[in-house]
């Protein structure tokens, strides 16, 4: 099978399925075409997480390669920092004291993995080679990061009330990513030294922006073509107005439900 | 909060945002720059805005779906959406024809296409994953502090 088709196969077509699926799932209203969907989602996921196997031909799957390894660490932050949030003080859904504890040593874990991914033994090689897309993720993810947790952090001083102390530990999050940033700018890596990773910053810093540029030209696109087409639309009929009926039929609806009981 | 102070709040949140990227850029110059970078940065910038562009353009084409199921599907705006983000492929197209002026490392205009579109689902999913830490240590610090008297409470 020529080059170009197998790709198509063994890493496009999951890599399509993966939103197809997501789509079934949230807009059908059975529950058959949620599984379904659910179920094409994870066959997409899985066919790009096989793609290093199924096509290594291809240079795209490089990216299935680097979904592989960021995967345990991303769940694991992810599932850590729900156990924290959903254990304390939250009105439903509350989560036993102990998982807090078992959140915080998911998130631990997730960072030093992702840490070790960088200084440690097991950086993403592909054929011997660091894989390139993992040049683009590592230093993307730390930047947007270590900026989100400080927008964060003055929203919660600036707009929160008394919320003095949630804004400094993630100013503490924020400063701790900066300096894992600072680290990796000074320290060489297992695979990757500092100056690559200094040069792979400034790409990721522009990629972002390339990113928000592109992004928001494409909603400001989306209401023009709305704006346009509905100002082209007739205008809407009126209607009569009501007739007493109607007024007192409303009225008696309105009456019936206003007010308060003393058993409320 | 009177519209004088929203703007300065405003203003104030995204220099927060920035004050890491520019003090990272900053050590960087520091330490050296990376001089290649800054010139290799301006292809990845306009190869980024043109992908976002259009898979964002066909990505609201879907959305118009469901605008379009309570506007009796309407055919023009779906139309203009498509138009869109084939402007945006097309201009793509043209532009990586243009020489070296927005090729990185690959040896043709395909192999540079599905790179850029591969780097932009590598690219969101380093931005989803840290909208998603960002937005729960926001909440788990919120909710881990001791429940507050709410001011209907204090009222009384």
């Amino acid at each position: 099978m020529e080059a170009m088709a197998e790709a198509a196969l063994w890493f496009w077509l999951p890599t399509v399925l993966v939103p197809f699926g997501i789509w079934i799932s949230l807009s059908s209203r059975e529950t058959m075409g949620r599984a379904f969907g659910r179920c094409l989602a994870f066959l997409g996921f899985a066919g790009i997480v096989l793609s290093p196997w199924t096509v290594p031909s291809s240079p795209s799957s490089e990216a299935g390669h680097l979904l592989g390894f960021i995967v345990g660490p991303s769940a694991l932050l992810l599932v850590g920092l729900y156990l924290i949030a959903f254990s304390g003080n939250v009105p439903v859904g509350r989560l036993p004291k102990s998982d807090r504890r078992m959140g915080v040593a998911a998130v631990v874990i997730g960072f030093v993995w992702f840490a070790g991914m960088h200084w440690g033994d097991f950086t993403p090689t592909l054929n011997g080679e660091v894989n390139r897309y993992w040049l683009v993720f590592l230093p993307t993810f730390l930047l947007l990061l270590t900026c989100l947790c400080s927008g964060a952090a003055l929203c919660l001083r600036v707009i929160g009330v008394q919320r003095s102390i949630e804004s400094n530990v993630l100013w503490f999050v924020s400063g701790f990513i900066f300096l894992l940033l600072v680290l990796a700018m000074t320290v060489d890596g297992h695979s990757v030294d500092s100056a690559s990773f200094r040069y792979h910053l400034w790409l990721a810093g522009s990629d972002l922006l390339g990113t928000a540029v592109g992004l928001s030209i494409s909603i400001l696109v989306f209401g023009l073509v709305i704006y346009w087409h509905e100002r082209r639309l007739p205008e809407p009929q009126s209607v009569n107005p009501p007739t007493n009926e109607e007024l007192d039929f409303v009225a008696n609806i309105v009456s019936a439900n206003l007010g308060g009981g003393e058993d409320e | 909060m009177s519209d004088g102070k929203l703007g300065v709040t405003w203003r104030a949140m995204l220099v927060a945002f920035l004050l890491p990227l520019v003090s990272l850029w900053a050590l960087d110059l520091t330490l050296g720059g990376s001089v290649d970078a800054g010139i290799d940065s301006l292809p990845r910038f306009a190869n980024a805005v043109l992908t976002s562009y259009t898979l964002g353009s066909l990505l609201l084409l879907g959305n118009l779906f469901f605008y379009a199921d309570s506007r009796q599907r309407p055919l023009a705006p779906l139309i203009g959406m498509l138009a869109a983000a084939s402007i945006g492929l097309l201009t793509t197209v043209v532009l990586l024809n243009q020489g070296d002026l927005l090729m990185e490392d690959n040896g043709s205009v395909r192999a540079q296409v599905l790179y850029n579109l591969v780097h932009m689902f590598v690219s969101t999913g380093a931005i989803l994953l840290a909208l998603g830490l960002a937005l729960g240590s926001t909440f788990a610090t919120i909710t881990a502090q001791k429940a507050r008297r709410t001011i209907l409470e204090e009222e009384e």
